[in-house]
This record gives structure tokens, C-alpha cells and sequence, in this order.
């Protein structure tokens, strides 16, 4: 990792020290002043050139190393993800339009994503459809010169604050479930869709259902080809090997608890000390592991289940550091206000770690990646 | 592995042992496999005091002898990858200990004993799979501070106490009297402490690696109700969460060689974290290829039960799982391991324990350096 990597880091924790409340926990809360701190933030980043980092030139972008991409990933998982829901637009769906957008979708969308002006949602899961996507059920119909999409989304993350959703629908029924599906680039202002927001423990934002109702999409709308969005989306999830670093925030919160303890960090029951020493070492073997599948991807040789081991041991730390770390606060009074800060950081880790094993993949479909690696020969 | 692991000083990272270290490693598990593979522990503990003679003159050939693991770079790494060959096929000899023994000959090996302080009696006695590979044996703890001790002749035999001997201290001279160690670690005592525990840690890697290979082989041929066990999800998950453990392992090891190799201020919590995720996998791994196994499993004629049997000293000795936590705890203090999250109280932390001695401290942020 070179000293590239390190400056890089040392300047991302500056603009977040300088832009984003010390008490930021995130875009999505109750408090719209939140979400315009990440607009801000994104747009900081924009111009400083660190928002598309990874992006061809051509793009706008600096094409910088897997290592800096994953230094980018860690120091913004760690301080909450003070960009918001940018990263889906950044990460994958501007990606995926340079591949496959025509020009005109390229020129419509690229700029105001790599302006950090935009936020995209994605439209996947159904109910009848969650880690088994093949099976969705919302269809374009053919109308005249375009289609009409009827049906419903389900746990769509920022579908209340989207301007676009990159959406997956049935355009016919082939041999195969996974033939005859399209993606469409809608406008989340259209009418005919309508959004219903969960309430869920992880708060706001995270969790909506989405109704198509008649919704009339053209050609223009169509991303690549028709009936062949399967493929797309398969290539759409291969941009988030890694995914969230999320040993970023917990080897973060576990370096913090002794500071935001003080002197009650000795008077901790020596077996939870353990339990944090534990999870330290559990969160480096995380790190260790996303480092493996970044130098994979850097040489070439990834195969798709090579993130599963990473993801796996990744949710898990997740959620049992979670676990350790609320154990921590409890046992400690925390009157000032770094204290309740760390509280609350604390509890908001542990509200979002339950989701980590499900979402993005669910930890099961990891372990059928992997089992059907490591068993080739069944 | 000449990239450094999470380092700013270089542009990219090496997560693997160098090529010659790798092909090193292959060629002794061929070797070890030519000269018998699994019989050869199976014959060790039929003959325990044939041994010796069994694997040194294979350990000749292969020039084992010749690496220096404190030279560091490859020869770090080959000692590492050999390790990781005589785990696999559970080579009955103190492969670890032995490279790690002292330039001058004095002793047969190294061996880390789990005690801190400089007297008796400040930890159970050392104690290693060491019976019948050398009377004398160089000593380090965690804190770096050297003593000689001599194996004690065996208990029991090997089909239950695999050549576990314990160790008796001889008594040193230091400043307030006869102890049985120097008074004050040295950053190359520590160093070594470091070197003591990371070393088996490779070998436990190799058991681990060949525990899940037979386990799949197994679980792929083995047929219930019609069908290999492989095709059970039942049977797939268990796999799957033990494979995560093992390549964990694979990961904390090469850090931890690394943080050997760089002469790392952190290099014994470094080790002491690999131990502690080894320690872990090794209870997992163990359960889920045993019972995957079934019957067989138990019985002699089936690999697995050889190298379970034989993981047992090095999971044991020097430091149990829970020993282990127990001094990362309180090492690490309020300082953590070290990484790009350390924080200022992570290298304040490290800072201080270069003060104490160690040989580098850590580099920025309170990454390695």
C-alpha cells in the first residue's frame, strides 16, 4: 500500500473533520439536515476529484489503484459513510452505463453522479423474490412502441430520496428464469410509482416498498439489451466484491472504547476485555481478508466466490462486535459528551449489524458460493 | 511476501510468500511424502525413540539445516512454508523449534514458555512435543527474557502424549540472585518470543489445510440415502464456515510472518493475535471435520484421526486459547492492535512499547511500517 494510499487517507479524515458534524451518524436519520451534510460532503468530494476515483478518464474519473478505491471504502464506512446513498451510483450504476448506456444515456446520467448530484435506488427484491431474484415478478408489458411495468419492490434502500432507480423487470418469459429480463433507468418523479416507506430498527430511509403501476418506459429507458438484463445485473454485483468494509467501523468503535471510557476502561470485568481483544483479532483477519480479495481482483485472477469467505467472516464480526461493543457501553456511566457520543455510534452499529448477514447477498447464498467451489466435483 | 502488508512504503501489496519460499514448501511436501507421508507418524509412534532418525536425515536432504529463520526474507518464509509441509502431513518432529534454535549449537531448539517473569514458578513449566529431539532446549517468554531448560523424559507414550515432554528450567545467575532466566527482555529476546509462536502457528495451518482437504474428499465420495454427503447443505454450511476459519488463518499468518520480518515493534501481538485466530479455527476445523467424518473419523486407518491427535501439542503448548487471550489482553492495554484505525492511543501505545525495548515501533496512523 503506498504512500499514495496513506496521503489519501490523511486527506479524506480532513474533509470529513472540516465538513461533517463530529456527531454525524450517518445520511439517513430523522433530521433532513443529515442527508444535505452527505449531499454537501459529496459534492466537496467532487470537486477535490474524489468522488469517481476509480472512474476511466474519459469519465471524468482518475482510475486510481484497488488500493485506493479500498482506502476510500474503509475511511468512509468508518465515519458512517458521510457520502450517503452515493456510493450505489458511483460504485456500480455509473460503471455499468459506461459499459452498457448509449450515449445519450451516458451524457444524461455520468455527469450529475460524478458530480455527486444525484441519488439512484435500486430496484430488485420483491416479496416473491429476495435471494432468489430470477424468480421477480414485476413485468413490462409491450405497448405500442414502448412498455407499461406493473408490480412491486421491496426493501429498497433510499427509494424516499431517489431521482432514478435502476430497475429489473420481466420483458417475456424465456426457457430459463433468468432469460427474458430487462433493466430500465426510471425517474423515481413519474407518477405511476409510488413509495412506501418500512419502518424498521435501522431507521429511516433503509427500507421502502416501491408500486409500478402502469408505469410507461421506452426504448430510451432500456439499459443494454432486452430480455438479457440478467447478465448485466450478474456483472453489477461482481463491481461489489468487497462491498462495505465494514472491519472499517468496528476496528474503528473497538479503538475508540478505551478513549471514551477513560479511567473506567480498567474497571471493565477483565472477560469482556478478553471479548474485545477478541474482536480486534477477529476484525484484522476481516481486513486481512478484503486485502486478499482487492489483490485478486488487482491481478486478475477473482473468481466469484472468492469474496465469499470475506463476507461471511466480515457480517459475522459485524454483528458480535456489536454484541461486545454495547456490552462495553453498558458496563460504563459515559457522562460528557465525546461519551454519549460513542453511546449512540455504538447503539447505531448494533441497530444496523442485524441486516448485515442479509443484506447485499444474504450470508447463505455465500456459503452456497463457496460450498459449490470447494465441492467442484459434486 | 516482499511488499509489505498494510506499509506505506511501498505501491502495491504481496498478500503471498515469494515464489521461492512457495516452491520450497511443495518440494518438502513431496519429499515428506516420498519418505512415507502419513506412515511416518504412525511409524514414529510405534518406534518413538527412532524418531529422530526417522525425519533429521529427511530434514538433511531437504536442507532444513541451512535456513536461518532471524535472517529473515526467504528464509524466513521457507521455514514458514516448511512448517506449513510437515502440518500437513503431521511430521512427528519439533520442525518449529528446532530451525529456531541457536546459531551457536548450544541448544537443540526454542521453545516459548508461557510464564512473564524471571523466576519459577510464574507460569506452568514449559513444555512442547520435544521428547526424544534434544535434552536442552533455549527458552524466550513473551517479555523476551531467555533461559536454558532440559527436557524431562517422557511421561507417557506417544499414542496418547504425543511427544509432549515438559521442561525443567536450569537456574541462571542475575543481579539479585540464582533465577532460572535473565532478568530483562532484550528486543531480540522479544523478537524471538515472536518468532517461537508464529512458527507452529504455520504448522497448525498445514494440519488444518490437510484436515478440510480429506474432509471434502471424504464428503464427496461418502454416499447416504443415495447421494455424496457434499450435497447436503447440512454438510456444505459446516464446510464452508471451517474453510472461512482456515483461510483467515492463512491471511493473520502472513501478517504475522511480516510483522516478524519487518522486526514490527508489535511483532508478539501480532503473533499472539495469529495464535488466538489459529487456536479458534483449530476448535472449529477439528469439530466440523471430525463429525463430518462420522465413525471413521476415530479410527486408525483414516488420516484425519492421525493429524487431530497430533494437532493437540501445538494447540496446547505454549499457550492455551484461553492463556493466549489472556496476554493480548493485557499487552495491547488500552492500545489495540495495531492497523489504520489505531488511533493515537494505538501508537502512543506501540510507541511505548518500542520504548521498552522493542525493536521498531509502529509507522503512522498506527499502521505497520
Amino acid at each position: 500500500m503506498g504512500e499514495g494510499v496513506a496521503t489519501l487517507r490523511r486527506e479524506l479524515r480532513q474533509l470529513v473533520r472540516e465538513h461533517v458534524p463530529p456527531d454525524f451518524l450517518g445520511a439517513f436519520t430523522a433530521d433532513p439536515a443529515d442527508l444535505e451534510v452527505a449531499q454537501a460532503f459529496c459534492r466537496t468530494l467532487a470537486e477535490r476529484g474524489l468522488l469517481c476515483m476509480a472512474w476511466p478518464r474519459e469519465f471524468g474519473g482518475r482510475e486510481s489503484s484497488p488500493w485506493e478505491q479500498m482506502a476510500v471504502r474503509e475511511e468512509m464506512w468508518a465515519l458512517h459513510e458521510p457520502r450517503g446513498a452515493q456510493y450505489m451510483g458511483v460504485n456500480w450504476v455509473g460503471p455499468t452505463i459506461m459499459r452498457h448506456g448509449t450515449a445519450e444515456q451516458q451524457a444524461r446520467h455520468l455527469p450529475p453522479i460524478s458530480r455527486g448530484e444525484v441519488i439512484w435506488c435500486q430496484g430488485f427484491s420483491e416479496p416473491e423474490a429476495g435471494s432468489d431474484l430470477a424468480s421477480l415478478r414485476t413485468t413490462a408489458r409491450r405497448d405500442g412502441g414502448g412498455w407499461r411495468v406493473t408490480g412491486q419492490k421491496v426493501w429498497t434502500s433510499y427509494a424516499t430520496m431517489a431521482q432514478w432507480c435502476f430497475l429489473l423487470a420481466r420483458t417475456s418469459k424465456g426457457a430459463r428464469r433468468q432469460q427474458g429480463l430487462t433493466v430500465f433507468l426510471v425517474p423515481m418523479s413519474d407518477p405511476a410509482i409510488e413509495v412506501r416507506p418500512i419502518a424498521s430498527m435501522i431507521g429511516p430511509h433503509h427500507l421502502n416498498e416501491v408500486f409500478f403501476d402502469e408505469l410507461r418506459v421506452t426504448e430510451a429507458d432500456v439499459l443494454g439489451t432486452v430480455d438479457e438484463g440478467w447478465s448485466l445485473v450478474q456483472e453489477v454485483l461482481a463491481f461489489e466484491r468487497v462491498g462495505i468494509a465494514r472491519y472499517a467501523r468496528v476496528e474503528r468503535l473497538l479503538h475508540e472504547a478505551p478513549t471514551a471510557l477513560g479511567d473506567q476502561w480498567e474497571k471493565l470485568p477483565e472477560e469482556l476485555r478478553g471479548r474485545w481483544a477478541r474482536m480486534l483479532v477477529h476484525a484484522r483477519r476481516a481486513r486481512l481478508l478484503a486485502y486478499r480479495v482487492v489483490a485478486l481482483q488487482a491481478s486478475g485472477r477473482i473468481r466469484p466466490d472468492d469474496s465469499a469467505a470475506y463476507r461471511i467472516a466480515v457480517t459475522r464480526l459485524d454483528q458480535e462486535s456489536a454484541e461486545v461493543l454495547m456490552d462495553i457501553v453498558a458496563e460504563a456511566s459515559l457522562p460528557d459528551e465525546a461519551g454519549r457520543r460513542f453511546r449512540r455510534a455504538v447503539a447505531d452499529h448494533r441497530r444496523y449489524s442485524v441486516s448485515a448477514t442479509v443484506a447485499s447477498g444474504s450470508v447463505e447464498m455465500q456459503r452456497i458460493l463457496m460450498a459449490r467451489a470447494l465441492l467442484a466435483a459434486s | 511476501m516482499t511488499a509489505v502488508l498494510g506499509a506505506a512504503t511501498s505501491t502495491d501489496m504481496n498478500t503471498e510468500l515469494s515464489d521461492e519460499a512457495a516452491e520450497y514448501g511443495r518440494t518438502a511436501l513431496r519429499a515428506f511424502e516420498a519418505a512415507g507421508g502419513d506412515e511416518l507418524v504412525q511409524a514414529a509412534e510405534r518406534e518413538p525413540e527412532k524418531r529422530a532418525g526417522l525425519i533429521e536425515p529427511l530434514l538433511d536432504e531437504i536442507g532444513a539445516w541451512e535456513l536461518d529463520p532471524r535472517a529473515g526474507g526467504d528464509e524466513l518464509e521457507a521455514a514458514a512454508a516448511l512448517c506449513r509441509a510437515a502440518g500437513w502431513w503431521a511430521l512427528p518432529y519439533p520442525l518449529a523449534e528446532r530451525l529456531c534454535r541457536p546459531a551457536d549449537g548450544s541448544t537443540a531448539g526454542l521453545v516459548l514458555a508461557a510464564g512473564t517473569g524471571a523466576g519459577v514458578g510464574t507460569g506452568p513449566a514449559p513444555a512442547a512435543a520435544v521428547a526424544g529431539a534434544g535434552q536442552r532446549w533455549s527458552t524466550v517468554t513473551l517479555d523476551g527474557r531467555r533461559g536454558v531448560a532440559t527436557a524431562r523424559p517422557l511421561a507417557e507414550g506417544p499414542r496418547y502424549g504425543a511427544f509432549v515432554a515438559e521442561l525443567d528450567p536450569e537456574p541462571v545467575a542475575t543481579s539479585t540472585g540464582t533465577g532460572t532466566g535473565t532478568e530483562d527482555g532484550t528486543a531480540d529476546g522479544r523478537a524471538d518470543a515472536a518468532l517461537a509462536l508464529v512458527l507452529p502457528c504455520w504448522t497448525l495451518l498445514g494440519m488444518l489445510d490437510r484436515a478440510l482437504d480429506l474432509t471434502r474428499a471424504h464428503v464427496l465420495a461418502r454416499q447416504q440415502f443415495g447421494q455424496p454427503l457434499a450435497r447436503f447443505q447440512g454438510v456444505q454450511f459446516q464446510l464452508t464456515d471451517a474453510e472461512v476459519e482456515r483461510v483467515g488463518v492463512e491471511e493473520l499468518a502472513k501478517f504475522a510472518l511480516w510483522s516478524v520480518q519487518a522486526g514490527h515493534g508489535d511483532a508478539v501481538e501480532d503473533a499472539l493475535a495469529l495464535r488466538h485466530a489459529a487456536l479458534e479455527a483449530a476448535d472449529l476445523v477439528f469439530r466440523v471435520t471430525h463429525q463430518l467424518h462420522g465413525a471413521m473419523g476415530f479410527c486408525d486407518e483414516t488420516t484425519l484421526s492421525w493429524i487431530s491427535r497430533y494437532s493437540q501439542p501445538v494447540r496446547r503448548h505454549p499457550l492455551s486459547l484461553s492463556a493466549t487471550r489472556d496476554h493480548l489482553t493485557r499487552r495491547i492495554g488500552r492500545a489495540g492492535l495495531s492497523g489504520p484505525f489505531a488511533g493515537p492511543a494505538g501508537a502512543a501505545g506501540a510507541a511505548a512499547r518500542a520504548g521498552a525495548g522493542s525493536a521498531a515501533g509502529s509507522g503512522e496512523e498506527g499502521q505497520p511500517r
